[in-house]
C-alpha cells in the first residue's frame, strides 16, 4: 500500500480549497470553502473579491483538511497546487502559500494544471480507472476533447474556437434574470420546460470535427429573447432553458463518441464544472450505453474545483518526476499541453 | 534565535534575517520580476546567506500595506504558510511605517508615500525622535498636488519617501521644506520590516495566521461601482 500523503491546494477560481490524498486514490479530506454567495450580488465572480476571500480562507482551509484527514503538517510528503488556468490573483495565493509550505516543510512541490486535475477526479470516483480513456471537459472557461494515454500523455484533440459551454450558460441565464451560477438554473428550469420547443442552432456539429463553437448558438438565442420581447410576447423561461440545454448537449454528447471512436477508446470520462448537469450526465450514460462504450462523471463534489483532483494530479505527475522549483508562478492562460 | 522578514508591497523585493540586533542577511531588489517567481528564492538565499536554519526561525514578520494588491498577498500568504508550518509569531507591519522607518532621528516630518495609482499616493506623516517613530495622523489617500499642498503649509521640513517620488520629481513644482529622499530611502526594506517586527515580538504582540488581511485601505472596484449604484446603507 502506497503511504504518500500529498497535500492539494486550490484556488483558481471562487473556491478556496485543500485536501489531503494517501497514495493516488483515496481522500482523506477535501475541504472546499466556495464563495458563491460573496460574488452572487455581482452576477459573476470578481477577481480582486475572489482574490481578497482567498488569503484569509487559505489557512484555515489547510490547517481543516489537514484535521479532517487526521495527519499533522509533518505527515506532508509533498504539496500539490494549481497553478493555472484561473484568475491571476486568485492563483497567487494558492501558489505563495504552496510553495512557502513546501519549503517551510522541507518537501517536493508539483505545479498542477487546474483541467488536468478535472480530468484526474475520475480516478478519485473510480478507483478502478486506468488510461487510456478519452476524456471531455467542461467548465466555465473551457470545453475540450482529450486523449488520455496514460497518466502523463494528453492528446488535445479539439476544443473550443470562442465561449466554452459554461460560459454560454451563465450568460442565457443572466439574460433571462437567473440568478449566479446560472449553470445549475438553467439545468433546474429545463427539467419543466419542452426541449423541442425552439429550434436553436447547433453550430460546428459536422462530423470528423472534435473542435466546439458556442458564441453563434449563444447569439441565437439572445436574438430569440429580443426578438419575442419586441413582440410584446411572454417568455416561456422553462422552455427557452431546456431547448438552449438541449443544443449544448447534443453537441457535447455526438462529438464526444464520434472522439472516443476515432481515437478507438472504449471509455469515456467527463470533467470539470458543467459535468454536474444532470442532463448531460444522463444523455451520455444513454448513449455510451447504446453505443456499448464505458462511461463515467466524477459526482458533484468532485466536479466543482476541489483539491482532492490537484492532489491526485499532483501524486500522478510526482511520480512521473515532474517536480516545480521555487520560481513557480501562476500562467492564468494555461491551457492542454500539446 | 531569528526574525525572517518579508517587503513585497510594491516594486521591490526584500527578505531580510534579523539575528537577535545583528541584521545577518538582505536581499533587496527593485528589478521587473514579480514577486511570485523570486519571493521563495530569495527567502532561500537569504537564510543560506545568514546560515539559519528553519529551526532557527523564531517569528516570521512581513509588510501588510498599503501597497499593491497582489503583491501583499503573495507576501502574505507565504508569511502565513511559514509561520504555521514552523508554529511560529506572525508579525504584520504597516507598510508606511517601513519606509519611515529609515529615519531615526529628525525634526522633519517624514512623509512616506504608496502608489495608490492614477496620480494619488498612500500618505501618513511620522515623526521621529531618538528612535521613537509616531504617526501624526492616518492612512490617507491624496493626488500629489494635494500632498505636495499639504507639505508645503507645514512649518518645518517635510521629507518625502517612496518609490512613487519618480512620478512626482520633476513634474510638480516643490514648495522650499520639501525633500524628496534619495534613491536608496525611497524603498521599503526588509530590514526595517524585521525590526519593526522585532519590537512586536518584544512587546508580546502577533497576528493570527488564520485571518489576518493585508491593509487594502481601498476598497475593490466592484464594490465601489455597486453601491454607487446600488446606493449606500440602502438595503
Amino acid at each position: 500500500m502506497d503511504e504518500i500523503l500529498t497535500l492539494g491546494i486550490e484556488s483558481s477560481c471562487d473556491e478556496t480549497s485543500a485536501a489531503v490524498l494517501q497514495g493516488g486514490r483515496e481522500v482523506l479530506s477535501n475541504v472546499i470553502s466556495t464563495q458563491i454567495p460573496v460574488h452572487q450580488k455581482f452576477g459573476g465572480v470578481v477577481p480582486e473579491i475572489a482574490s481578497r476571500k482567498h488569503i484569509v480562507n487559505i489557512m484555515p482551509v489547510i490547517d481543516e483538511a489537514l484535521r479532517k484527514a487526521n495527519v499533522t503538517k509533518k505527515d506532508i510528503d509533498q504539496v500539490a497546487v494549481t497553478y493555472g488556468p484561473g484568475l491571476v490573483g486568485a492563483l497567487l495565493v494558492g501558489v505563495s502559500a504552496a510553495k512557502s509550505l513546501a519549503f517551510a516543510l522541507g518537501v517536493p512541490l508539483i505545479g498542477v494544471n487546474h483541467l488536468e486535475g478535472h480530468i484526474f477526479a475520475n480516478f478519485l470516483a473510480d478507483r478502478e480507472l486506468e488510461p487510456p480513456f478519452l476524456a471531455l471537459v467542461v467548465s466555465g472557461g473551457h470545453t475540450a476533447l482529450v486523449d488520455v494515454a496514460d497518466y502523463d500523455t494528453f492528446r488535445l484533440l479539439g476544443q473550443t474556437r470562442d465561449d466554452a459551454a459554461g460560459e454560454a450558460f451563465d450568460k442565457i441565464a443572466r439574460v433571462m434574470g437567473l440568478p449566479y451560477p446560472g449553470g445549475p438554473e438553467i439545468d433546474r428550469l429545463a427539467k419543466e420546460g419542452d426541449p423541442f420547443a425552439i429550434d436553436f442552432p447547433r453550430a460546428l456539429d459536422k462530423a470528423g470535427s472534435s473542435e466546439f463553437s458556442f458564441s453563434g448558438l449563444k447569439s441565437a438565442v439572445l436574438a430569440y429573447l429580443n426578438s419575442e420581447k419586441m413582440k410584446g410576447h411572454e417568455i416561456h423561461r422553462a422552455n427557452v432553458a431546456a431547448s438552449f440545454q438541449r443544443s449544448v448537449v447534443e453537441v457535447l454528447v455526438h462529438k464526444a463518441f464520434d472522439a472516443a471512436q476515432q481515437a478507438g477508446r472504449k471509455t469515456l470520462v467527463l470533467a470539470g464544472g458543467v459535468a454536474s448537469n444532470s442532463n448531460l450526465e444522463a444523455r451520455l450514460t444513454e448513449e455510451a450505453k447504446a453505443r456499448g462504450i464505458h462511461f463515467q462523471y466524477p459526482g458533484r463534489i468532485l466536479c466543482t474545483d476541489n483539491a482532492a483532483m490537484i492532489a491526485c494530479r499532483g501524486y500522478y505527475q510526482a511520480k512521473a518526476g515532474h517536480l516545480s522549483d521555487a520560481y513557480l508562478n501562476a500562467v492564468p492562460g494555461l491551457n492542454f499541453g500539446v | 534565535m531569528s526574525i525572517l522578514a518579508i517587503e513585497t508591497a510594491t516594486q521591490v523585493s526584500s527578505v531580510a534575517v534579523l539575528t537577535g540586533t545583528k541584521l545577518a542577511s538582505e536581499l533587496t531588489m527593485q528589478a521587473k520580476l514579480t514577486h511570485s517567481e523570486t519571493l521563495m528564492a530569495h527567502v532561500e538565499q537569504a537564510m543560506k546567506m545568514a546560515a539559519v536554519k528553519r529551526e532557527e526561525v523564531e517569528a516570521v514578520a512581513v509588510s501588510i500595506g498599503p501597497g499593491s494588491f497582489t503583491g501583499l498577498r503573495i507576501g502574505l500568504a507565504a508569511a502565513k504558510a511559514m509561520a504555521y508550518a514552523w508554529e511560529v509569531p506572525l508579525l504584520g507591519v504597516p507598510t508606511l511605517e517601513v519606509l519611515a522607518q529609515h529615519f531615526w532621528s529628525t525634526d522633519a516630518c517624514i512623509l512616506p508615500l504608496i502608489d495608490a495609482q492614477k496620480g494619488n499616493a498612500y500618505a501618513q506623516p511620522f515623526s521621529a525622535r531618538a528612535g521613537r517613530l509616531q504617526p501624526e495622523g492616518p492612512i490617507a489617500v491624496q493626488s500629489f498636488g494635494e500632498i505636495l499642498d499639504w507639505a508645503g503649509k507645514e512649518q518645518r521640513p517635510v521629507v518625502l519617501l517612496g518609490d512613487v517620488l519618480r512620478k512626482i520629481e520633476g513634474k510638480f513644482e516643490l514648495p522650499a521644506n520639501v525633500h524628496l529622499a534619495p534613491a536608496h530611502l525611497r524603498m521599503p526594506r526588509a530590514a526595517n520590516v524585521a525590526v519593526l517586527g522585532a519590537a512586536r515580538l518584544a512587546a508580546s504582540e502577533s497576528d493570527n495566521v488564520m485571518d489576518l488581511e493585508p491593509l487594502y485601505i481601498r476598497r475593490s472596484e466592484a464594490e465601489v461601482l455597486w453601491e454607487k449604484r446600488h446606493g449606500e446603507g440602502k438595503s
